[in-house]
């Protein structure tokens, strides 16, 4: 009988110690990989747990170009239809035998999309992925020495604990939420999107959108940086670099009543703005109308703002205007030297 | 001229004619950018004209032909390009389809086996 109690007991402490053994091992694990352990208690608001996007296109990649084969898949999901050797040239660097991530930024600003680097979290890559963009992200899949991929996440599956990438020669590659993150986070969990122009990513801040807008606007085409900032309006009325973006947009399209609308609202949204002043009295000028334009620019050298040079030009140059107007040996008028 | 004269000239003068040419503003639409832009915005600009040459050069050096070297500078903020100056060569360059490790193991394993063992 005491042989059996003790044998027991035995069994019972072993038992706790095993345990004890999986909790330190599981405590470890869940160091290993922290944002997969976040989501089980934090699974981000309002995302669906599966979501399969079957639009987003296939590229195979040769070797060492999966990056103009991932970069290939969003463009085309964005609408732009492209293949991967045309993208060779924009991203692919012969010595690296490889693409770097600040050009794999810039190219799809060529053709007139937006691309958006992502905040470094699960959380908004799976948000994203739920809205309908599908997420390029940077892997090291080496076991040992590092080695650098990029593929393209295009669903997944919360319940059966994988995500689906397009990846390397494979059209649907699953991987566990626990050894994605492990590949994804050394590159510092680095992951963008491309979209049009006027779809304005599901995890965007403000900040860091139209800095996008703003650098797509350095080589995109005119009518992709108007949708953008006309874009970037709605969304935020109160944006001023956006109104003036747009209302320069339009005014540099020959569009000046356009422009001139865009700059009045700004004008009642940031009332003492001089660059809104001075852009306005520009605008009027431009169309004529060179008594307004100097009311505006007088406004604006009275707000003594930043741009001060840039102001004293403008008047300038109206005055100049409004000199040209008035017939010859006709007196100036008062207060306008 | 030595490679290295003409270039530290060349750096002279950029330098130089970027600060002169901030002296005058100029009438018309003030950009957006110029509203969105940091403290410094005349030293940023300098220090982008410097790093837009340097990371083309890197580029070339890289393989890249110059016309297309200009392209791709181009289409990076001045944010990107300076960071891309200074690591171009050690940034993270993806491209491999599949996982050579277990080669590579095999390969390392066999050369340390070979020089120990081998009389």
């Amino acid at each position: 009988m005491a042989d059996l109690r003790a044998l027991r007991v035995g069994l019972r402490a072993r038992r706790r110690a095993g345990i004890c053994c999986l909790l330190l091992a599981l405590a470890g694990c869940a160091q290993l990989v922290p944002q997969t352990m976040a989501l089980r208690t934090g699974w981000p608001a309002g995302v669906a747990r599966q979501v399969e996007l079957a639009s987003v296109p296939f590229f195979p990649q040769s070797q060492y170009q999966c990056g103009p084969a991932a970069l290939a898949t969003l463009l085309n999901h964005a609408g732009v239809k492209i293949t991967p050797e045309a993208l060779v040239d924009q991203v692919y660097l012969p010595a690296r035998q490889g693409s770097l991530q600040a050009e794999m930024l810039a190219a799809p600003r060529r053709y007139s999309q937006v691309s958006y680097l992502l905040a470094p979290r699960y959380d908004d890559l799976l948000r994203e992925v739920a809205a309908g963009n599908p997420v390029l992200v940077l892997q090291d899949i080496g076991p040992l020495m590092t080695q650098w991929h990029y593929a393209v996440v295009a669903g997944f599956d919360y319940p059966a604990g994988e995500l689906h990438l397009r990846s390397g020669t494979r059209k649907s590659e699953a991987l566990p939420f626990t050894l994605f993150e492990r590949t994804w986070m050394k590159s510092g969990y680095w992951a963008m999107v491309v979209v049009p122009p006027d779809r304005i990513p599901a995890t965007a801040t403000e900040a860091r959108w139209l800095a996008a807008v703003m650098a797509m606007e350095r080589t995109g085409d005119r009518e992709a940086a108007t949708l953008a900032y006309a874009a970037t309006l709605k969304r935020w009325p109160g944006n001023l670099p956006a109104s003036i973006g747009l209302a320069n947009q339009y005014h540099a399209a020959g569009a000046l009543k356009e422009a001139e609308a865009v700059l009045r609202e700004a004008s009642a949204r940031h009332p003492g703005s001089t660059v809104v002043l001075n852009n306005l009295a520009q605008n009027l000028s431009d169309q004529g109308r060179q008594q307004e334009a100097l009311a505006q620019i007088d406004q604006a050298l009275q707000a003594q703002g930043p741009f001060a040079a840039e102001v004293r030009e403008t008047r300038r140059l109206i005055l100049q205007r409004l000199a040209a107007q008035r017939p010859q040996g006709a007196p100036a008028r008062p207060g306008s030297k | 001229m030595r490679p290295i004269m003409k270039s530290l000239m060349c750096r002279s003068l950029i330098v130089a004619l970027m600060t002169l040419s901030f002296q005058t503003a100029r009438a018309g639409m003030i950009g957006a950018d110029q509203v969105a832009a940091s403290v410094q915005p005349d030293r940023t600009a300098v220090l982008s004209v410097l790093s837009r040459a340097d990371t083309m050069a890197q580029l070339r050096a890289q393989g890249i032909d110059p016309a297309m070297a200009r392209e791709r500078v181009a289409a990076m903020t001045d944010e990107e390009v300076q960071a891309l100056a200074a690591n171009i060569e050690t940034a993270p360059a993806g491209g491999v389809s599949t996982a050579a490790g277990v080669l590579a193991v095999v390969v390392v394993a066999a050369l340390v086996w070979y020089f120990a063992f081998r009389k």
